[in-house]
């Protein structure tokens, strides 16, 4: 700004104008910018300023003699508690309004869908235990069955053994008179092992009674050797595993008393074969 | 000077001590500035007893929005006649105070003041009465309306019947006046 614009300014009136109070918002702020900025103005001002303390100094009234006291002490009270001034702005409002609880069906409902899934879930619960013990059980059958096969075939596999195995000698006791026709019995010898077996399945002899049993000898030297008894069923299919002997002439079967006899019983001499 | 000593600052020690909350700052300034502010207040407000609260009101509020000074600003009796001029021009317009139906016309109070009470002389400030009788009466007319009455130089001018312009000009000339003379 120019010299002689801010003579202007200053002669403007606005500063006087400034110091009597008597300006806006925005010009006050004008004002003070332009003192900030330039000590010529702020000098003006502080003339002013002086001038106008030292002419209300010249027309001071002394308020009365009391009033000091009272205003001192008005001031003094409130020095450690300059929030008691703030009178003016108003206490807030401290009370809650109390109005009627809402109507919140929210747990009403929750507490209702929480029983049904209760309840949804039990009965889930006692269906799944029930087709559990279902699958267990049929898993348990299963396992039988699996081991009944297993066993089975184990079984046969060792019967099949006993064909291909060469060491065997088959024998087929033919019937005597005291057998029915066509009576026959197929015995399987191993001397090496000595093992002796009787081919059940395709035996072919009456049935025996319970107070009965069929009993296999062996003859060595002419004399009979016990070698067990079997009973004939109707449905026996497996090789019969019977006692060991390393040497036979002949073999022969009685039909002897439930358990077996210790001499064979010549008479019921149902089937013999010799080699 | 036969009152009571009273107590006395600079006014940058003065400023210092508002800040700072000292109870002597308040004494102080209650000493330094309560005829001054008094004399503005009481040419505004006539009733005495309502004056002295807006006196006490100037005080409260310099006290507790002494943080909104600085001394940047200008002088802190410029920013405190303001208050006082302010709150007493507001307790005017009120409506409490309209129906007390205390206020007097503005032409018959503008010297009523010095004419009803004794108003203080010290001796630094002899002669001015003298000086004040210097300035031509339509200037002081025109101080008195804007300073002391709280008018702005619009109404001054609507009272008085001027053009704006004349005002402003008169103004300054005016405080020319007193400059010239304090100096």
């Amino acid at each position: 700004m120019k010299v002689e614009d801010l003579q202007a300014y200053i002669e403007s009136g606005i500063l006087e104008l400034y110091v009597l109070g008597d300006v806006t918002p925005d010009e006050k702020l004008q004002v003070e910018g332009m003192a900030a900025k330039h000590p010529a103005v702020k000098a003006e001002l502080d003339e002013i300023e002086r001038s106008m303390e030292l002419y209300a100094e010249a027309h001071a009234v002394e308020p009365s003699e009391n009033l000091r006291g009272r205003i001192l002490n008005s001031l003094v009270t409130n020095l450690g508690d300059d929030n008691t001034f703030d009178e003016l702005k108003k206490p807030k409002d401290n009370v809650v309004p109390f109005t009627a609880p809402k109507q919140n069906n929210f747990y009403k409902y929750a507490f209702a869908a929480c029983l049904a899934l209760l309840v949804a879930s039990g009965a889930l619960l006692v269906s799944l235990y029930n087709r559990l013990q279902d699958s267990n059980q049929q898993l348990a059958v299963l396992q039988t069955d699996k081991q009944h096969f297993a066993n089975r075939v184990n079984f046969v596999e060792g019967q099949l053994g006993v064909y291909r195995d060469t060491a065997y000698k088959f024998m087929k006791l033919k019937a005597t008179v005291h057998a029915p026709m066509g009576s026959v019995i197929t015995v399987a010898f191993n001397p090496a092992k000595k093992k002796v077996m009787i081919d059940m399945a395709s035996m072919n002899m009456p049935v025996n009674d319970n107070a009965h049993q069929y009993q296999l000898w062996a003859l060595v030297g002419g004399k009979p050797v016990d070698l067990g008894v079997f009973d004939k069923h109707a449905d026996s299919t497996d090789m019969k595993e019977m006692k060991s002997i390393a040497l036979a002439d002949a073999f022969a079967v009685t039909l002897e008393p439930r358990g077996g006899s210790i001499n064979p019983t010549m008479d019921e001499l149902m089937v013999i074969g010799k080699f | 000077m036969t009152k009571k000593r009273k107590i006395s600052l600079t006014e940058e020690e003065l400023v210092l001590a508002l800040r700072n909350r000292e109870k002597i700052a308040i004494e102080a300034l209650y000493d330094m500035y309560s005829s001054s502010l008094y004399g503005v207040i009481s040419r505004i407000i006539i009733d005495t007893a309502t004056a002295e609260d807006v006196l006490q009101e100037t005080f409260v509020k310099i006290w507790h929005s002494f943080a909104g000074y600085s001394t940047e600003k200008g002088r802190l009796f410029t920013w405190m006649v303001n208050i006082a001029r302010n709150l007493a021009i507001d307790k005017l317009r009120s409506k409490d105070f309209k129906n007390q139906n205390k206020n007097q016309e503005l032409e018959n109070n503008v010297t009523f003041i010095d004419e009803q009470r004794n108003t203080v002389y010290k001796p630094e400030l002899l002669g001015i009465k003298e000086l004040v009788g210097t300035l031509k009466p339509e200037q002081k007319l025109i101080i008195d309306l804007v300073y002391f009455k709280g008018y702005t130089h619009v109404e001054a001018a609507d009272e008085l019947g001027i053009p704006l312009g004349t005002i402003k000009t008169r103004l300054r000339m005016a405080i020319l006046q007193l400059r010239k003379h304090f100096n």
